[in-house]
């Protein structure tokens, strides 16, 4: 089995302690970084999948999302002189009146998996807050919103629409949460809708 | 005609139930906090740190308190170190502090209703206020000894608890809330919840069985439809709180006579701000039929009995079908 193809499984299995050894030993052999990176993507991606088809569940998730941050911190400076393996920026938040986080915790845990720079507001984010970030960030690619509760749907509308008014353009708004379908988004005016952490991995990477 | 209590019997006990249950009709509820063990912001307010360090907000534009785990008010910043900061609150306080629970039981008619205790939060949420849901979960993965030392602590402390409830209060039902899982999934596998969480209620639960507490009610507002055979080895009589997405028929069918459900009509379909009486009636009309008259208890998740529009027709609608079943 190759090198790369160990880094992969071992992040797969949220081997936390092994990844940063191994993915040293796949550099050491003459492996890229990129190509490392992308395998260790690929792995959270098999991951998120199994997490949405109820395989695997929260844990699971988050030790793979460790392993695979333990191995980045390895690969980083042959990353920087590789120039930038980014897919870009991507803002996330829960939506004004609503602290529930670990759903966004994942999400922005898989988005970053997936190769994004993320910019986690956190929980309760007033809708000036995600203008004003996406003022200040104007290469974002994807700002993701996230609402577990009934009540805060209408602050996830207004969060939607106030963005898509305030005229700034060159990125696209992904939603999500417990109960938002994909009608509601497609009502509000967000560009995509996402059911879970997986699926907002995959869905954010088709946006851009 | 059968009192409410009876009928809940009847019904959880597989015999001749003559309505449905109606949501928390046959629960006499006692609220309280007599060791002071929950001291939490209010809505608008400062923020609060309570008896075990935890310390909730509550801003103005949200439903309700929750705790606050970025790095710094984190009680346990790291899991090797818990005992250095988890520090479990007195529970020695005067027999006069009971005297307003008391007060509460003493206005129930324990013939139509149990005598009912809530309590919050369970074993799983205690371990999570104190560091957030997320490092919790990973903790069960990188740290198994400490997370599984720090859950004996807490349980420990919640069996001295019940102690002084049953002593005190003497309740026939407790209403237990600890939720396990979001709408889809639990939140930890099955293999791990049975490694970490059940032993912990086994011995909890077995408290209270054995002091006089007839009726372990245990809410969970959530899928967990994986995890109730361990639920029916901790001793739980009825799960409240399922969601739709468990199939409770299925469940009915399958566990009925070991456990009982409550639940099933999702708030999160029916209490919308557009909601309407023939919304509420498709919704309890489904759950009803589908469930049939045993084992299951038609009840909104959320938990605990509401004074809402919502609530109101729900109830209304379950005695509707009562009528059209029984």
């Amino acid at each position: 089995m190759s090198k790369i193809q160990e880094v992969k499984d071992l992040v797969a299995a949220g081997k936390t302690k092994l990844v940063p050894g191994k993915v040293q030993e796949a550099l050491d052999e003459g492996n890229a970084a990129t190509e490392i990176l992308a395998a260790m993507v690929e792995a959270m991606g098999v991951v998120g999948d199994k997490f949405s088809a109820g395989e695997i569940f929260v844990p699971e998730m988050l030790v793979a999302g460790k392993a695979m941050q333990k191995g980045v911190d390895v690969l980083k400076p042959a990353l920087a002189g590789a120039g930038s393996v980014s897919l870009g920026k991507c803002i996330i938040g829960t939506v004004a009146g609503d602290l529930h986080d670990i759903g966004k915790n994942l999400v922005a845990l898989m988005i970053e998996s997936a190769g994004f720079d993320v910019i986690d507001l956190g929980v309760d984010v007033p809708t000036a807050k995600f203008l004003e970030t996406i003022e200040a960030n104007s290469d974002v690619k994807v700002v993701a919103l996230s609402g577990l509760l009934t009540t805060t749907m209408p602050a996830m509308k207004e969060t939607v629409e106030s963005i898509k008014a305030s005229g700034k353009t060159g990125f696209k708004v992904l939603v999500g949460g417990a109960p938002i379908t994909p009608e509601f988004a497609a009502s509000i005016g967000a560009d995509a809708y996402a059911r879970d952490a997986g699926g907002a991995a995959i869905k954010a990477k088709e946006l851009i | 005609m059968l009192t409410k209590r009876q009928n809940l019997l009847e019904t959880i006990r597989g015999g001749k139930p003559d309505r449905f249950v109606n949501q928390w009709e046959a629960f006499g509820g006692v609220m309280g906090d007599p060791c002071k063990l929950r001291t939490r912001a209010e809505r608008g307010g400062p923020d609060a740190v309570d008896s075990w360090g935890v310390t909730t907000t509550w801003p103005a534009n949200v439903p309700g308190p929750f705790p606050v785990h970025d790095y710094e008010h984190k009680v346990v910043k790291d899991i090797t170190r818990w005992k250095e900061v988890v520090h479990a609150p007195s529970l020695d306080v005067p027999d006069s502090a009971w005297d307003d629970v008391k007060a509460q039981a003493s206005q129930i008619d324990r013939n139509e209703q149990f005598l009912t205790f809530f309590i919050a939060p369970g074993i799983f949420e205690q371990a999570h206020y104190l560091m957030g849901i997320d490092t919790t979960l990973l903790n069960f993965y990188e740290e198994p000894e400490a997370m599984h030392e720090l859950i004996d602590y807490i349980t420990d402390w919640k069996i001295k608890y019940a102690e002084l409830v049953c002593k005190h209060l003497k309740p026939e039902a407790i209403l237990h809330h600890d939720d396990w899982g979001s709408q889809i999934n639990s939140f930890m596998s099955p293999e791990m919840f049975e490694e970490f969480i059940v032993p912990a209620f086994k011995r909890l639960y077995g408290y209270y069985k054995s002091h006089g507490v007839e009726l372990i009610v245990h809410h969970s507002d959530s899928y967990a439809a994986n995890l109730v055979p361990y639920m029916i080895e901790m001793g739980i009589d009825i799960w409240q709180g399922g969601l739709k997405s468990n199939n409770l028929p299925e469940l009915v069918k399958k566990y009925g006579g070991q456990i009982s459900f409550m639940g099933g009509i999702n708030n999160g379909i029916v209490d919308v701000l557009d909601w309407t009486n023939e919304l509420v009636a498709r919704e309890v009309e489904e759950m009803c039929t589908s469930c049939g008259k045993l084992y299951y208890i038609p009840s909104m998740c959320g938990g605990g009995p509401g004074a809402t529009d919502v609530y109101k027709a729900v109830s209304k609608e379950i005695d509707r079908m009562s009528s059209v079943m029984f």
